[in-house]
């Protein structure tokens, strides 16, 4: 599911010229095996066909309808138009706490994992020996189921833990992370760029395929590392980035089970975010109209962010092609 | 620049001249790929940071009762209470051999219900043809793009109306209508086989059904295998989609149920962590053996999504 948005926008672009083509031309009549092939054609479709009506095409249009009423499964619903995103948005406290904090979680951990994913790459990419071994501890996090990571992350953030330890260490008082208010945010942030090696191994392998021919020349030309780097391997990897940057993003703002595991949105509300608040409003208080608002609100802070991100990304991600 | 282009830039017969693609077998190594005492410096550290909490998952998971009641936990192991292995499975009061026999039920069938379904659609879209079929997989593509969050509430009525509350039904039957992203797999692969074959197979009469059976199924274990192990995967950490439907503790998967040990436990007891961690390790290990095994298959599935992103 993940992987696909990037892919998923050139394949509706391919497919679009191929169907005007067909548009001008006079449909012709099948034959009798075209009709065979065509049933054939929607028998076997017939799984993902249900599928998306009965799953997503079907529960969608009643969402839209739930986030119009008020309703609570046990009493009929109430017709309230507008109410649930009015109430939302001019309102609810909650929801403006949740959502400022989502897009503090959302915009410092993915930079900041893609920052370090970028830096460890970039030493990976170097002559090192052990690169294999220093590769696998690097993305071995990244297979750790999230209720486990939780789980031993709830230790590592305990008051006098592993990570106050370290920064004992290094003359910091640490704080009590998970139930401090200022602090509960970036321990989740911490918790993230745990993760950050998934980035990792695909920047590495995107920074292989760059011809060793333009480091040589930059050499030749007395370039240093540090420039080799912004003028080479920077530009030659920003897809990747791209890449990782919108499907982290996507990540970010639906983050669920470490918030519900680790705080349950708390103290003071200062780690709830949008998913954790959308459940909360279903499954606790069966707000089931108000929780559909919330997750179409949602819909909408992702896919806005997701435009933003494509917008900019005509100004500093680099396509081979475009240069020929 | 010129000047450049007349000398000739690699003199032949030179030792370490020779071009060559593979920038570490070559005998001089570029500045940019010079490993500095720095770098090594720094990924020591850093991946000795990222190791830390495993080494806490095992420490934590071999102290001993009293250890795990004060919470005094030391990140290098001192105790080794390799019996808490078993502890974890008859001391904690759950059912915590079910959670992971639900597990391992839950990600199988979804991951076979993903197999077959998303084979069978993805076939179609490769290889028949119908009209329609090009509007047809627009639409699988957009679907990606909806996020779950807006589909589980009506689900979950819908679910609650067929009375599948508390089974495993609402978290596999849905994968046995593929989903949006294997289609796109199993549709890109198969494009990319050469159709001779199953032509030479419709010549001599075999029928649509015969040749994806026959044909198609066996030169796609590839990148089912991919799918497979996705969907095992996805299905064996998912947290959220049981704590929607399933709330009897004898239904509860493994991820539901450690996070139900860790709750149950009232302000004046805290909750077993040594066993909790016991069962971290129970949660992850096979995602690292599955890993281990697959790696070679998730790059398929990788180069068959066919984007210069995830290469």
């Amino acid at each position: 599911m993940t992987q696909v948005l990037g892919e998923a926008v050139g394949a509706v672009r391919a497919e679009v010229p191929r169907r005007t083509r067909g548009r001008g031309t006079p449909r012709r009549k099948l034959t009798k095996r075209g009709r065979s092939e065509a049933r054939f054609f929607w028998l076997f479709i017939s799984p993902w066909l249900i599928g998306f009506v009965g799953f997503l095409l079907g529960p969608m249009i009643a969402s839209i309808y739930l986030s119009l009423t008020e309703w609570d499964s046990f009493t009929p619903a109430k017709f309230v138009g507008l109410d649930n995103y009015v109430h939302a948005l001019t309102q609810d406290p909650i929801f403006w706490k949740a959502l400022t904090n989502t897009f503090y979680y959302a915009l410092v951990s993915v930079p900041l994992g893609l920052a370090v994913g970028v830096w460890l790459a970039n030493l990976l990419n170097k002559k090192v020996r052990g690169r294999k071994l220093f590769r696998t501890m690097i993305y071995l996090p990244t297979l750790v189921p999230l209720v486990a990571t939780a789980m031993v992350f709830k230790m590592v953030l305990a008051p006098s833990g592993p990570l106050n330890d370290l920064l004992g260490v290094l003359g910091i008082n640490g704080p009590d992370w998970l139930l401090d208010p200022t602090w509960v945010k970036p321990a989740l942030i911490v918790l993230s760029a745990w993760g950050a090696g998934g980035a990792t191994v695909l920047l590495l392998s995107a920074m292989n395929s760059i011809p060793r021919e333009f480091y040589e020349a930059a050499e030749i030309d007395g370039a240093g590392p540090i420039r080799q780097f912004w003028s080479i391997t920077f530009p030659q990897i920003t897809p990747i980035i791209f890449f990782n940057l919108i499907m982290g993003l996507i990540g970010a703002f639906q983050i669920f089970s470490q918030v519900y595991i680790l705080t349950s949105g708390g103290p003071d509300n200062a780690s709830m975010t949008m998913v954790p608040l959308l459940f909360r409003e279903a499954f606790s208080f069966y707000h089931f109209g108000y929780a559909s608002a919330i997750a179409w609100l949602l819909f909408v802070v992702i896919t806005g962010f997701t435009a933003i991100a494509f917008r900019t990304s005509r100004k500093w991600v680099f396509y081979e092609t475009k240069v020929r | 620049m010129a000047t450049a282009i007349q000398v000739p830039p690699v003199a032949p017969g030179l030792p370490g001249q020779t071009p060559s693609q593979d920038r570490f077998t070559s005998a001089r190594t570029l500045k940019a790929f010079r490993a500095s005492p720095a770098t090594y410096g720094a990924l020591l550290v850093v991946s000795t940071i990222f190791f830390v909490p495993f080494v806490l998952m095992v420490s934590i998971a071999l102290s001993s009762d009293a250890t795990s009641a004060t919470n005094m936990f030391t990140i290098i192991p001192t105790e080794f209470n390799w019996s808490n292995f078993t502890h974890v499975f008859t001391a904690t009061g759950l059912p915590v051999g079910r959670f992971v026999i639900n597990s391992i039920v839950i990600a199988t069938l979804s991951a076979v219900g993903q197999v077959l379904s998303s084979s069978l659609v993805g076939y179609a879209f490769a290889r028949l043809r119908a009209p329609g079929k090009n509007a047809m997989f627009i639409v699988v593509l957009a679907t990606m793009m909806i996020p779950a969050q807006i589909t589980m509430i009506p689900q979950f009525l819908l679910f609650k109306e067929l009375g599948w509350v508390n089974t495993f039904l609402p978290l596999i039957v849905p994968n046995f209508f593929s989903n949006a992203f294997n289609v796109f797999l199993v549709r890109q692969f198969v494009s990319r086989v050469a159709s001779e074959l199953d032509e030479a197979a419709q010549v001599d009469g075999l029928g649509y059904f015969g040749i994806y059976r026959r044909i198609i199924l066996p030169m796609m274990w590839p990148i089912l295998t991919a799918i497979g192990i996705f969907t095992l995967t996805f299905a064996w950490g998912d947290f959220m989609g049981p704590l929607i439907y399933l709330n009897q503790e004898d239904m509860m998967p493994l991820a539901l149920g450690l996070q139900y040990m860790t709750s149950t436990s009232n302000a004046m007891q805290l909750p077993p962590w040594n066993l909790v961690l016991v069962g971290s390790i129970i949660l992850t290990a096979p995602m690292l053996l599955i890993y281990y095994f697959g790696q070679k298959y998730l790059y398929e599935m990788n180069v068959s999504g066919g984007s210069a992103g995830v290469k």
